[in-house]
């Protein structure tokens, strides 16, 4: 399947509809079945690939619509991973998970989610999977608003250092994360098999912890080692509750991200402005660029000829044939009439610049 | 019948048996029926406000989604104003004056129908003494802040400036040493009053700062907000030493983020004193399972019609559009201020709500407040009493949602104010609405603002006042959460 040039997709979650946030708290309260989320998820799935496709996207993903958030889908399937299941009254919370053997190689499931997206659309699918980097810092530390602090109240309770506590097996961050990346891999590699092509890799937890940037590549290097498909990283400055978790400029990627294996870069503009693209042509970056032209923290509704502005200030830096056309981040927090409007703009402003190039 | 005592005042409980035995008395002499004795719910409460809106006794009507009346029935005895040789008879009076519903009442004079605490006309006087507070203070020889409990705003509590000093400084020390520091560091403040604090904060702040070699004061960019421009205007003149620092911003206290919006996610401290308290409310009540809203009507008792309308030439089929008139265009028919604030005054002390129950049927087509919708309500509702009466706190929690998106990732809110904290409280005594001097008074429910924050994203912790003794003031405190 040959994509348009400057191809349009959201950057994976799709507008959670009030009505599913209730049932899946309902699911939580034990109010409904595991059977009926299930086919009420396969119903909005389909509802949300329905609505991509309608606005216009060339790229399509499932919306990410049967997941509580981007940590708990895969700390649940995770092999080794344990999770307290009381630990959460609202489906959007945190689950309390801890990790206290090594991860053991095994199938995540995932393979099921992908196939039926791929079933329901006949544009190119995208798959998006949580990065190793960000499901490390979440598993490990759930509670707490700084590993300071995390590791002064442990050490104050139970005199231990905080490395110990989640994780009770691993030496460090890096080697837990390598082997949820190898675990990772093995499923990657399975969806590659199912069909996919097109894989998505979310690490907002870079933008936090730039001193991990390091080991975070090497972690990508090894997630990714023999998947034969196009690989995207995208790095962002949070969406929980649809607001940044960290502010700043891109430059900390540089040019330790050069290093990763990966085809395209995904990252965020519409809401900081193009100032960062510059970084792109300062190192040379080989990568596509994935580039953000929605807000997906506001409501107000760009305008087509907005979008078109943040295109053709892309252009000046990088071709054409390298840039994918992009939600900044997912668009979970978003009402849904308002993604749809949103995404028209950025089908519209797509087309605009592909008219001005004669493509 | 179910009694309730809405207090922890002992002096209030000499009243309780005086109740009892009035109401027996009552439905032996069959003026309250069985049936309707059944379903009685006597409160006693402690109002702390001496100016109020209740007569000693009020009772409340309950009706059905179609406006017809049910067997629901309030009665509120306020143990403060009751005297025992009248109980009786306020006691019928008002359950006759519950009984007839919107009907004329020959010693009432309404001055709007029954609706919504928001939108009731008590708002429009709340507005209007902010509008012409000088005249206010002129008349009464003493400002504002006279009228507060401590006698000066909590804000300007200079311990309370100092430690938050301290901590806005470690927060922007630690964001530097994490290369996160932005070029500017924004601060706003909503409802600056005559800007003393911010001048207060802005002294500590360049202090602390020369003290530590931090060299941030430079960067600090102050928005001081406030609907009023002459507030504002007034307020330019205290920080004059801070000008280079401060921005003056119209800002509407419901809605900041509008005038606003250019700072989203940017601004690293908001602070607000004795705000919330006076935005516009409403109230529901919880009972029998069911939920029912507070509707209201504001209206003067007839002898104050007659005394006041006596006293400053108005007959009595001219009043309400003379009130009218003086809140559209001010004291001009009066002849200026010098009549026209006394009317308004001895008008303000004598007016009264009374009150009506109409059940929610149709939950979710009810018009929520932003950020509130009838699933989060009743999530709320879960861990709270079965039985009890609350404050929507509309204005508030508006206010309040509508500011947390200026809030930078690091950056916190801060309130001080006085809160509800947990709904139980509620059963624990009458939170308003009050009257402090021409304005208006609720507490304000915390605790809703709490659950419907962390629903957006955000934690909410609240913390005692430390720098007063016995006060109400609390600190809601609100930070982003994972």
């Amino acid at each position: 399947m040959t994509l348009p040039i400057l191809p349009t997709a959201i950057v994976g979650s799709y507008a959670m509809p009030g009505w599913l946030e209730r049932l899946k708290t309902d699911y939580f309260a034990r109010r409904i079945s595991r059977h009926d989320l299930d086919e009420i998820y396969d119903a909005a799935v389909k509802a949300a690939i329905k609505d991509q496709e309608t606005a216009g996207l060339d790229v399509i993903t499932d919306g990410e619509l049967r997941r509580d958030n981007m940590v708990d889908y895969f700390a649940e399937r995770l092999p080794g991973v344990q999770i307290d299941r009381t630990s959460k009254k609202f489906y959007y919370d945190f689950y309390d998970s801890a990790v206290m053997s090594k991860l053991p190689m095994a199938s995540m499931g995932l393979v099921q989610d992908f196939t039926f997206l791929n079933t329901f659309t006949d544009r190119v699918p995208k798959f998006c999977v949580t990065g190793p980097h960000c499901l490390t810092k979440r598993i490990r530390n759930q509670f707490y608003p700084s590993e300071e602090a995390f590791a002064t109240d442990i050490a104050r309770v139970m005199n231990m250092e905080l490395k110990r506590i989640r994780n009770q097996f691993y030496p460090s961050e890096e080697a837990f994360a390598t082997d949820i990346a190898r675990v990772m891999n093995m499923e990657l590699k399975a969806l590659v098999k199912a069909g996919a092509t097109f894989i998505q890799i979310d690490e907002p937890y870079y933008s936090g912890f730039p001193e991990d940037l390091a080991w975070g590549v090497n972690v990508i290097n090894t997630l990714v080692d023999g998947v034969n498909a196009r690989i995207a990283i995208h790095i962002c400055y949070g969406n929980r509750y649809g607001k940044p978790s960290w502010e700043g400029s891109y430059r900390y990627l540089f040019p330790t991200i050069l290093k990763a294996k990966v085809q395209q870069l995904t990252l965020e503009f519409a809401r900081r402005g193009g100032e960062d693209l510059d970084l792109f042509k300062e190192f040379n970056a080989p990568f596509e660029l994935g580039l953000g032209v929605i807000d997906v923290k506001n409501t107000d509704i760009e305008t087509p000829d907005m979008v078109a502005q943040h295109i053709r200030k892309a252009l000046e830096v990088i071709p054409a044939e390298k840039i994918h056309i992009l939600t900044d981040c997912g668009c979970f927090h978003l009402p849904r009439d308002v993604t749809f409007a949103k995404m028209k703009a950025m089908v519209e402003g797509t087309k605009i610049v592909r008219k001005e190039l004669g493509r | 019948m179910i009694l309730k005592l809405n207090h922890l005042k002992v002096k209030a409980a000499a009243a309780t048996q005086g109740v009892i035995e009035a109401v027996y008395a009552l439905v032996g002499e069959g003026l309250i029926d069985q049936g309707q004795f059944a379903r009685l719910q006597v409160e006693l409460d402690w109002i702390q406000y001496k100016s109020n809106f209740r007569e000693a006794v009020t009772a409340t009507q309950g009706y059905n989604a179609m406006g017809q009346p049910c067997p629901i029935m309030d009665i509120h005895v306020d143990t403060r104003q009751v005297v025992p040789e009248t109980l009786r008879t306020d006691l019928l009076r008002a359950i006759h004056r519950a009984q007839a519903g919107a009907e004329a009442d020959a010693c009432r004079l309404p001055l709007e129908e029954f609706q919504s605490l928001r939108s009731s006309i008590v708002w429009t006087f709340n507005r209007f003494f902010w509008r012409h507070l000088l005249a206010w203070e002129a008349a009464t020889g003493k400002g504002y802040d006279k009228a507060l409990p401590g006698g000066s705003s909590d804000g300007h509590n200079p311990l309370a400036i100092a430690d938050d000093v301290a901590e806005f400084l470690d927060l922007l020390c630690d964001l530097r040493s994490r290369n996160q520091l932005p070029p500017e560091v924004n601060l706003l403040e909503v409802g600056v009053g005559n800007g003393s604090r911010c001048a207060q904060w802005l002294d500590q702040f360049q202090l602390l700062d020369q003290q530590r070699g931090t060299g941030l004061y430079s960067r600090v960019c102050f928005y001081m907000g406030d609907y009023s421009e002459d507030t504002l205007n007034k307020a330019r003149l205290t920080v004059t030493k801070h000008i280079d620092q401060c921005r003056f911003v119209q800002v509407d206290a419901i809605n900041p983020i509008k005038s606003l919006a250019q700072l989203r996610h940017k601004i690293l401290q908001v602070h607000l004193t004795n705000v919330y308290d006076n935005l516009p409310d409403e109230e529901v009540v919880r009972r029998d399972g069911k939920l029912y809203f507070v509707q209201v009507r504001a209206y003067v008792p007839q002898t104050a019609v007659n005394s006041i309308g006596g006293k400053y030439g108005i007959p009595p089929e001219l009043f309400r559009d003379r009130v009218y008139h003086m809140l559209e265009t001010g004291f001009d028919s009066f002849g200026g201020p010098t009549h026209g604030v006394p009317f308004w005054q001895e008008l303000w002390a004598a007016m009264r709500l009374e009150e009506r129950l109409v059940q929610l049927e149709d939950l979710p087509e009810f018009p929520f407040p932003e950020g509130l919708d009838a699933g989060r309500l009743e999530d709320i509702l879960q861990d709270a009493p079965t039985d009890f009466r609350f404050h929507l706190s509309s204005g508030a929690l508006e206010s309040f949602i509508r500011t947390l998106p200026l809030l930078h990732p690091r950056g916190y809110m801060q309130v001080f104010d006085i809160f509800v904290t947990d709904m139980a409280q509620y059963r624990t005594g009458f939170f308003g609405p009050g009257k402090l001097d021409g304005s208006l008074l609720n507490w304000v429910n915390g605790a809703l603002l709490k659950e419907v924050a962390q629903r957006e994203g955000y934690n909410v912790n609240f913390r005692p006042f430390k720098y007063r003794a016995n006060t109400h003031t609390s600190i809601l405190y609100t930070t982003r959460r994972e």
